[in-house]
């Protein structure tokens, strides 16, 4: 058996392999509209920066996954968390619009941490039980309609407004990135999240308090999708049913293809943004060559295995 | 010694651990119609020895044979198919099956290719019946019967391999009285039947009752094997002990009065625990002895805030102490710390730097509300790598890349560097080289001297000799002997350990 840790710097491998990726998606794209309409409109910086925004609201939410995927967790509840927060916030209205939402995602992270850390249930059947809950109280209280509440000018600034010629949503996940990087590497409980994830007997035995800190994280999840649940209601102008249905595997793809260990413990912040960034332009790559829906699909799920054969296996050995 | 030619030899056989030796150059055989007791310490490779006989583990070098043929197994399947079955120490069983399946779980009998439940049921009853116990039902889960019912189980299974050569590691540990005797009937009848049983208890008396033969290992080397009768108790022990003495311990100080730090009083957990008094001062180094499992893992635990139900009293500095969880006993007035058994899994972080291990235990010390001061946090791990002059190249390297006994330094430095009062050490120098002992012997001994309160635990005597101001043995739960000062010896130890009383060289040991 080989070294089971080559090098100190096996942790940016994935973030390289991923850069390099999203320059091959880029040159792929390029060529074919060069060779289709003669114009290369990906590398236009409106286009980079409209692709961004779009990839704000899944950037926000992948950063909160990472977390509990650092600890060897998974949130499967971020999908309804956005939409229960979205329809909280557009609810609510007014001034208390984004308080309410946010709350809506502590909420949501209190009862997913109580579960997995104090109740011991695995992440795995507790966060995906708590969607339902959540997509039940959700049905409930809309009638199962739309609501007809539209998302408060606030969050309509926050979501498609520009600043400076660059959306305003690409600031908010960039605070978010800032936030949850300056956490992870310069805070206590952050490197007890690595700690934790990489064994947390030895972490409990060195006393760190283990079950606090995958409450904490579980919230930071769940904000985290409240956040971006709020913001992409402002950008819709207003929420509506299963709206954050199509963000839950991009998200757990994109903290995977950066990098981060699904068992937990190691990973950075910056794989998590790569993965984004990669997800959000092979998406709209695929479909401006037109690709059938169907085609979509399995070009989408074949990359993400295949970024995750090339880098994925190797750290297993961890005793 | 009915036969002339050994079902089972081994001529120079070797392994190796990561540096360590768990057995060197070892010649071993055993014959056919005998029990043969292995004897040996702690660590001696007793285990290693039966491991290797039984596929587990594949020796570096040597030669087995089975039967005068040369083999290399390489699992324990194979050894099973040339008759070596072997009943270990850890149960082998599936909780969530029955008791017939598990009897039959490696080649259960079909029909038309699926498995017959009828038939395993009445294999298993006939297997049962043969160490008369049709009191355990074949349909009952393996999880609803007691530890001893289960163990009884485990020899059923290993029966049904129609073994040539039975291995009993330990097998007898867990049983009542009854079992015993059935399974030492067992035995009987199977040396009629030209069966090789090889036995190891840590109990004296079932060796002495039950071998016709006995071998003694120590260090991972074969020391002797004798016809049962040829030697007392006392040269028994002295062959397990041997002479050499291969570390060099700091002086220990001349017995002084020690304020009173450490206060425990009846504790008792479960039935691992049962009633420990001890004081231990300030400044002052005490050995818990015995054997391994014998409660000395659980009391450093329970100590920590790792167990609950614990009932007793314990004391720190006169201030009760009742930590819920190792977060509160690192502390406030309490001030533990405790450098646990299993380095790999609950020391350390193997894959995260060196740096993120030694800070693991003490983030509140080198930060500003929420945020690590790096400068704090800087020289704090230069600090320990210094205090335990770990040698690595950079703190930033994963401590995989470490030495074991560097590793087990950056397990130590992390929790000096919050400062304790009590140290709790279970088994800190197991599998790390001679050097690194002393230096973890010295450093312990000037924490003494700086009036720390040290409770080591060891499975090593010597060492427990040479560190120790007194030592506690434990057995069954219960502290059976304290020894201080020149009464510590490996003689008064090892009796202590196998409770046995009447070896010559123990004057005035308590029977327990």
């Amino acid at each position: 058996m080989k070294l089971a840790f080559p090098s100190l710097k096996s942790e940016d491998k994935p973030i390289l392999i991923a850069s390099a990726f999203i320059l091959v998606i880029l040159s792929v794209g390029t060529a074919y509209t060069v060779s289709t309409q003669g114009s290369a409109p990906l590398l236009s910086p409106n286009y980079l920066l409209q692709q961004l925004q779009t990839g704000s609201f899944l950037g926000i939410v992948a950063a909160g996954m990472m977390v509990v995927i650092l600890l060897g967790h998974i949130d499967l509840s971020v999908a309804w968390t956005m939409t229960a927060a979205a329809m909280m916030a557009t609810t609510v209205g007014g001034d208390l619009a984004i308080p309410v939402g946010i709350a809506i995602g502590v909420g949501v992270g209190l009862v997913n941490g109580f579960g997995v850390a104090y109740l011991r249930v695995p992440s795995m059947i507790f966060t995906l039980g708590v969607d339902s809950v959540l997509r039940g109280l959700m049905v409930a209280h809309t009638g199962g309609f739309a609501p007809q509440d539209a998302a408060t000018p606030l969050m309509r600034t926050l979501a498609s407004s520009r600043l400076m010629g660059i959306p305003s949503a690409i600031f908010v996940w960039l605070a978010v990135s800032i936030v949850i990087a300056v956490m992870l590497k310069r805070t206590a409980f952050g490197r007890q999240i690595y700690v934790t994830g990489n064994r947390e007997m030895a972490a409990y035995l060195s006393g760190v308090r283990t079950r606090r800190v995958i409450l904490g994280s579980f919230v930071v999840s769940g904000v985290c999708a409240a956040m971006a649940g709020v913001m992409l209601a402002g950008y819709s102008a207003r929420a509506f049913q299963g709206m954050g249905n199509a963000f839950l595997l991009p998200a757990i793809a994109a903290v995977v293809i950066g990098g981060t260990r699904i068992l937990g413990g190691q990973g950075r912040y910056a794989g998590t943004l790569v993965g984004v960034i990669l997800i959000v332009l092979l998406n709209s790559v695929l479909s401006i060559m037109q690709m059938p829906e169907a085609g979509r699909q399995v070009i989408y799920g074949a990359v993400i295995i295949l970024m995750l054969l090339v880098y994925g296996r190797g750290g297993k050995v961890h005793s | 010694m009915t036969a002339d030619h050994p079902i089972v030899q081994l001529s120079g056989v070797s392994k190796h651990f990561s540096g360590t030796r768990a057995l060197e150059g070892v010649d071993f055989a055993c014959f056919g119609g005998a029990i043969h007791g292995i004897l040996g310490e702690n660590g001696a490779g007793k285990s290693t020895l039966i491991k290797i006989i039984s596929g587990v583990l594949q020796p570096d070098s040597g030669e087995m044979r089975v039967n005068d043929a040369p083999v290399s197994f390489s699992n324990p399947t194979q050894a099973v198919a040339s008759g070596i079955v072997c009943i270990f120490q850890e149960l082998s069983l599936v909780p969530d099956l029955s008791v017939a399946d598990n009897i039959s779980l490696s080649s259960p009998p079909r029909r038309f290719g699926l498995i017959d439940p009828r038939a395993q049921r009445r294999r298993a009853e006939k297997l049962l019946a043969r160490i008369k116990c049709e009191d355990i039902d074949p349909n009952a889960l393996v999880r609803e019967l007691s530890l001893s019912r289960r163990q009884m189980v485990e020899i059923a299974k290993a029966l049904g391999k129609d073994p040539k050569v039975l291995i009993l590691d330990e097998a007898t540990s867990a049983l009542t009285s009854r079992d015993v005797e059935t399974v030492y009937e067992l035995l009987a009848d199977l040396k009629a039947q030209n069966v090789a049983s090889l036995f190891i208890s840590h109990r004296m008396h079932e060796i002495e009752q039950l071998c016709d033969t006995l071998s003694v290992f120590r260090n991972g080397q074969h020391i002797q094997t004798f016809p049962k009768g040829t030697h007392s108790d006392g040269e028994i022990v002295r062959l397990m002990i041997g002479r050499e003495v291969d570390a060099q311990y700091p002086p220990r100080p001349a017995p002084a009065p020690r304020p009173e730090h450490l206060r425990i009083e009846d504790l008792a957990w479960e039935n691992q625990l049962n009633g420990i008094n001890l004081s231990i001062g300030k400044g002052e180094i005490v050995g818990l002895g015995g054997l391994d499992g014998q409660g000395q893992k659980e009391l450093l635990l329970g100590l920590f805030g790792v167990l609950r139900g614990m009932s007793g009293r314990v004391s720190i500095a006169g201030k009760p102490c009742r930590p819920k969880s190792p977060a509160e006993a690192k502390q406030g007035a309490l001030r533990i710390a405790l450098v646990p058994e299993d380095r790999k899994t609950e020391g350390l972080m193997l894959a995260m730097s060196i740096a993120d291990n030694l800070m693991a235990a003490s983030y509140d010390r080198v930060s500003d509300g929420p945020f690590i001061n790096a400068a704090k946090a800087k020289r704090a791990v230069e600090d320990g790598i210094a205090k335990l002059r770990i040698k690595l190249g950079s703190p930033e390297d994963p401590v995989a890349t470490l030495s074991g006994g560097n590793q087990q330094k950056v397990v130590i430095a992390k929790w000096l560097m919050t400062d304790p009062d009590v140290i709790l050490l279970n088994d800190p120098t197991r599998g790390i080289d001679v050097g690194t002992k002393q230096e973890i012997y010295r450093l312990m001994r000037d924490l003494a001297d700086q009036g720390k309160t040290i409770l080591l635990y060891s499975s090593d005597y010597a060492e427990l000799i040479g560190c120790c101001d007194r030592v506690m043995v434990m057995y069954d739960g219960e502290i059976v002997a304290s020894l201080s000062g020149d009464a510590i010896t490996e003689e008064a130890i090892v009796a202590a350990s196998l409770n046995v009383s009447d070896t010559q060289t123990m004057p005035g040991l308590p029977h327990a």
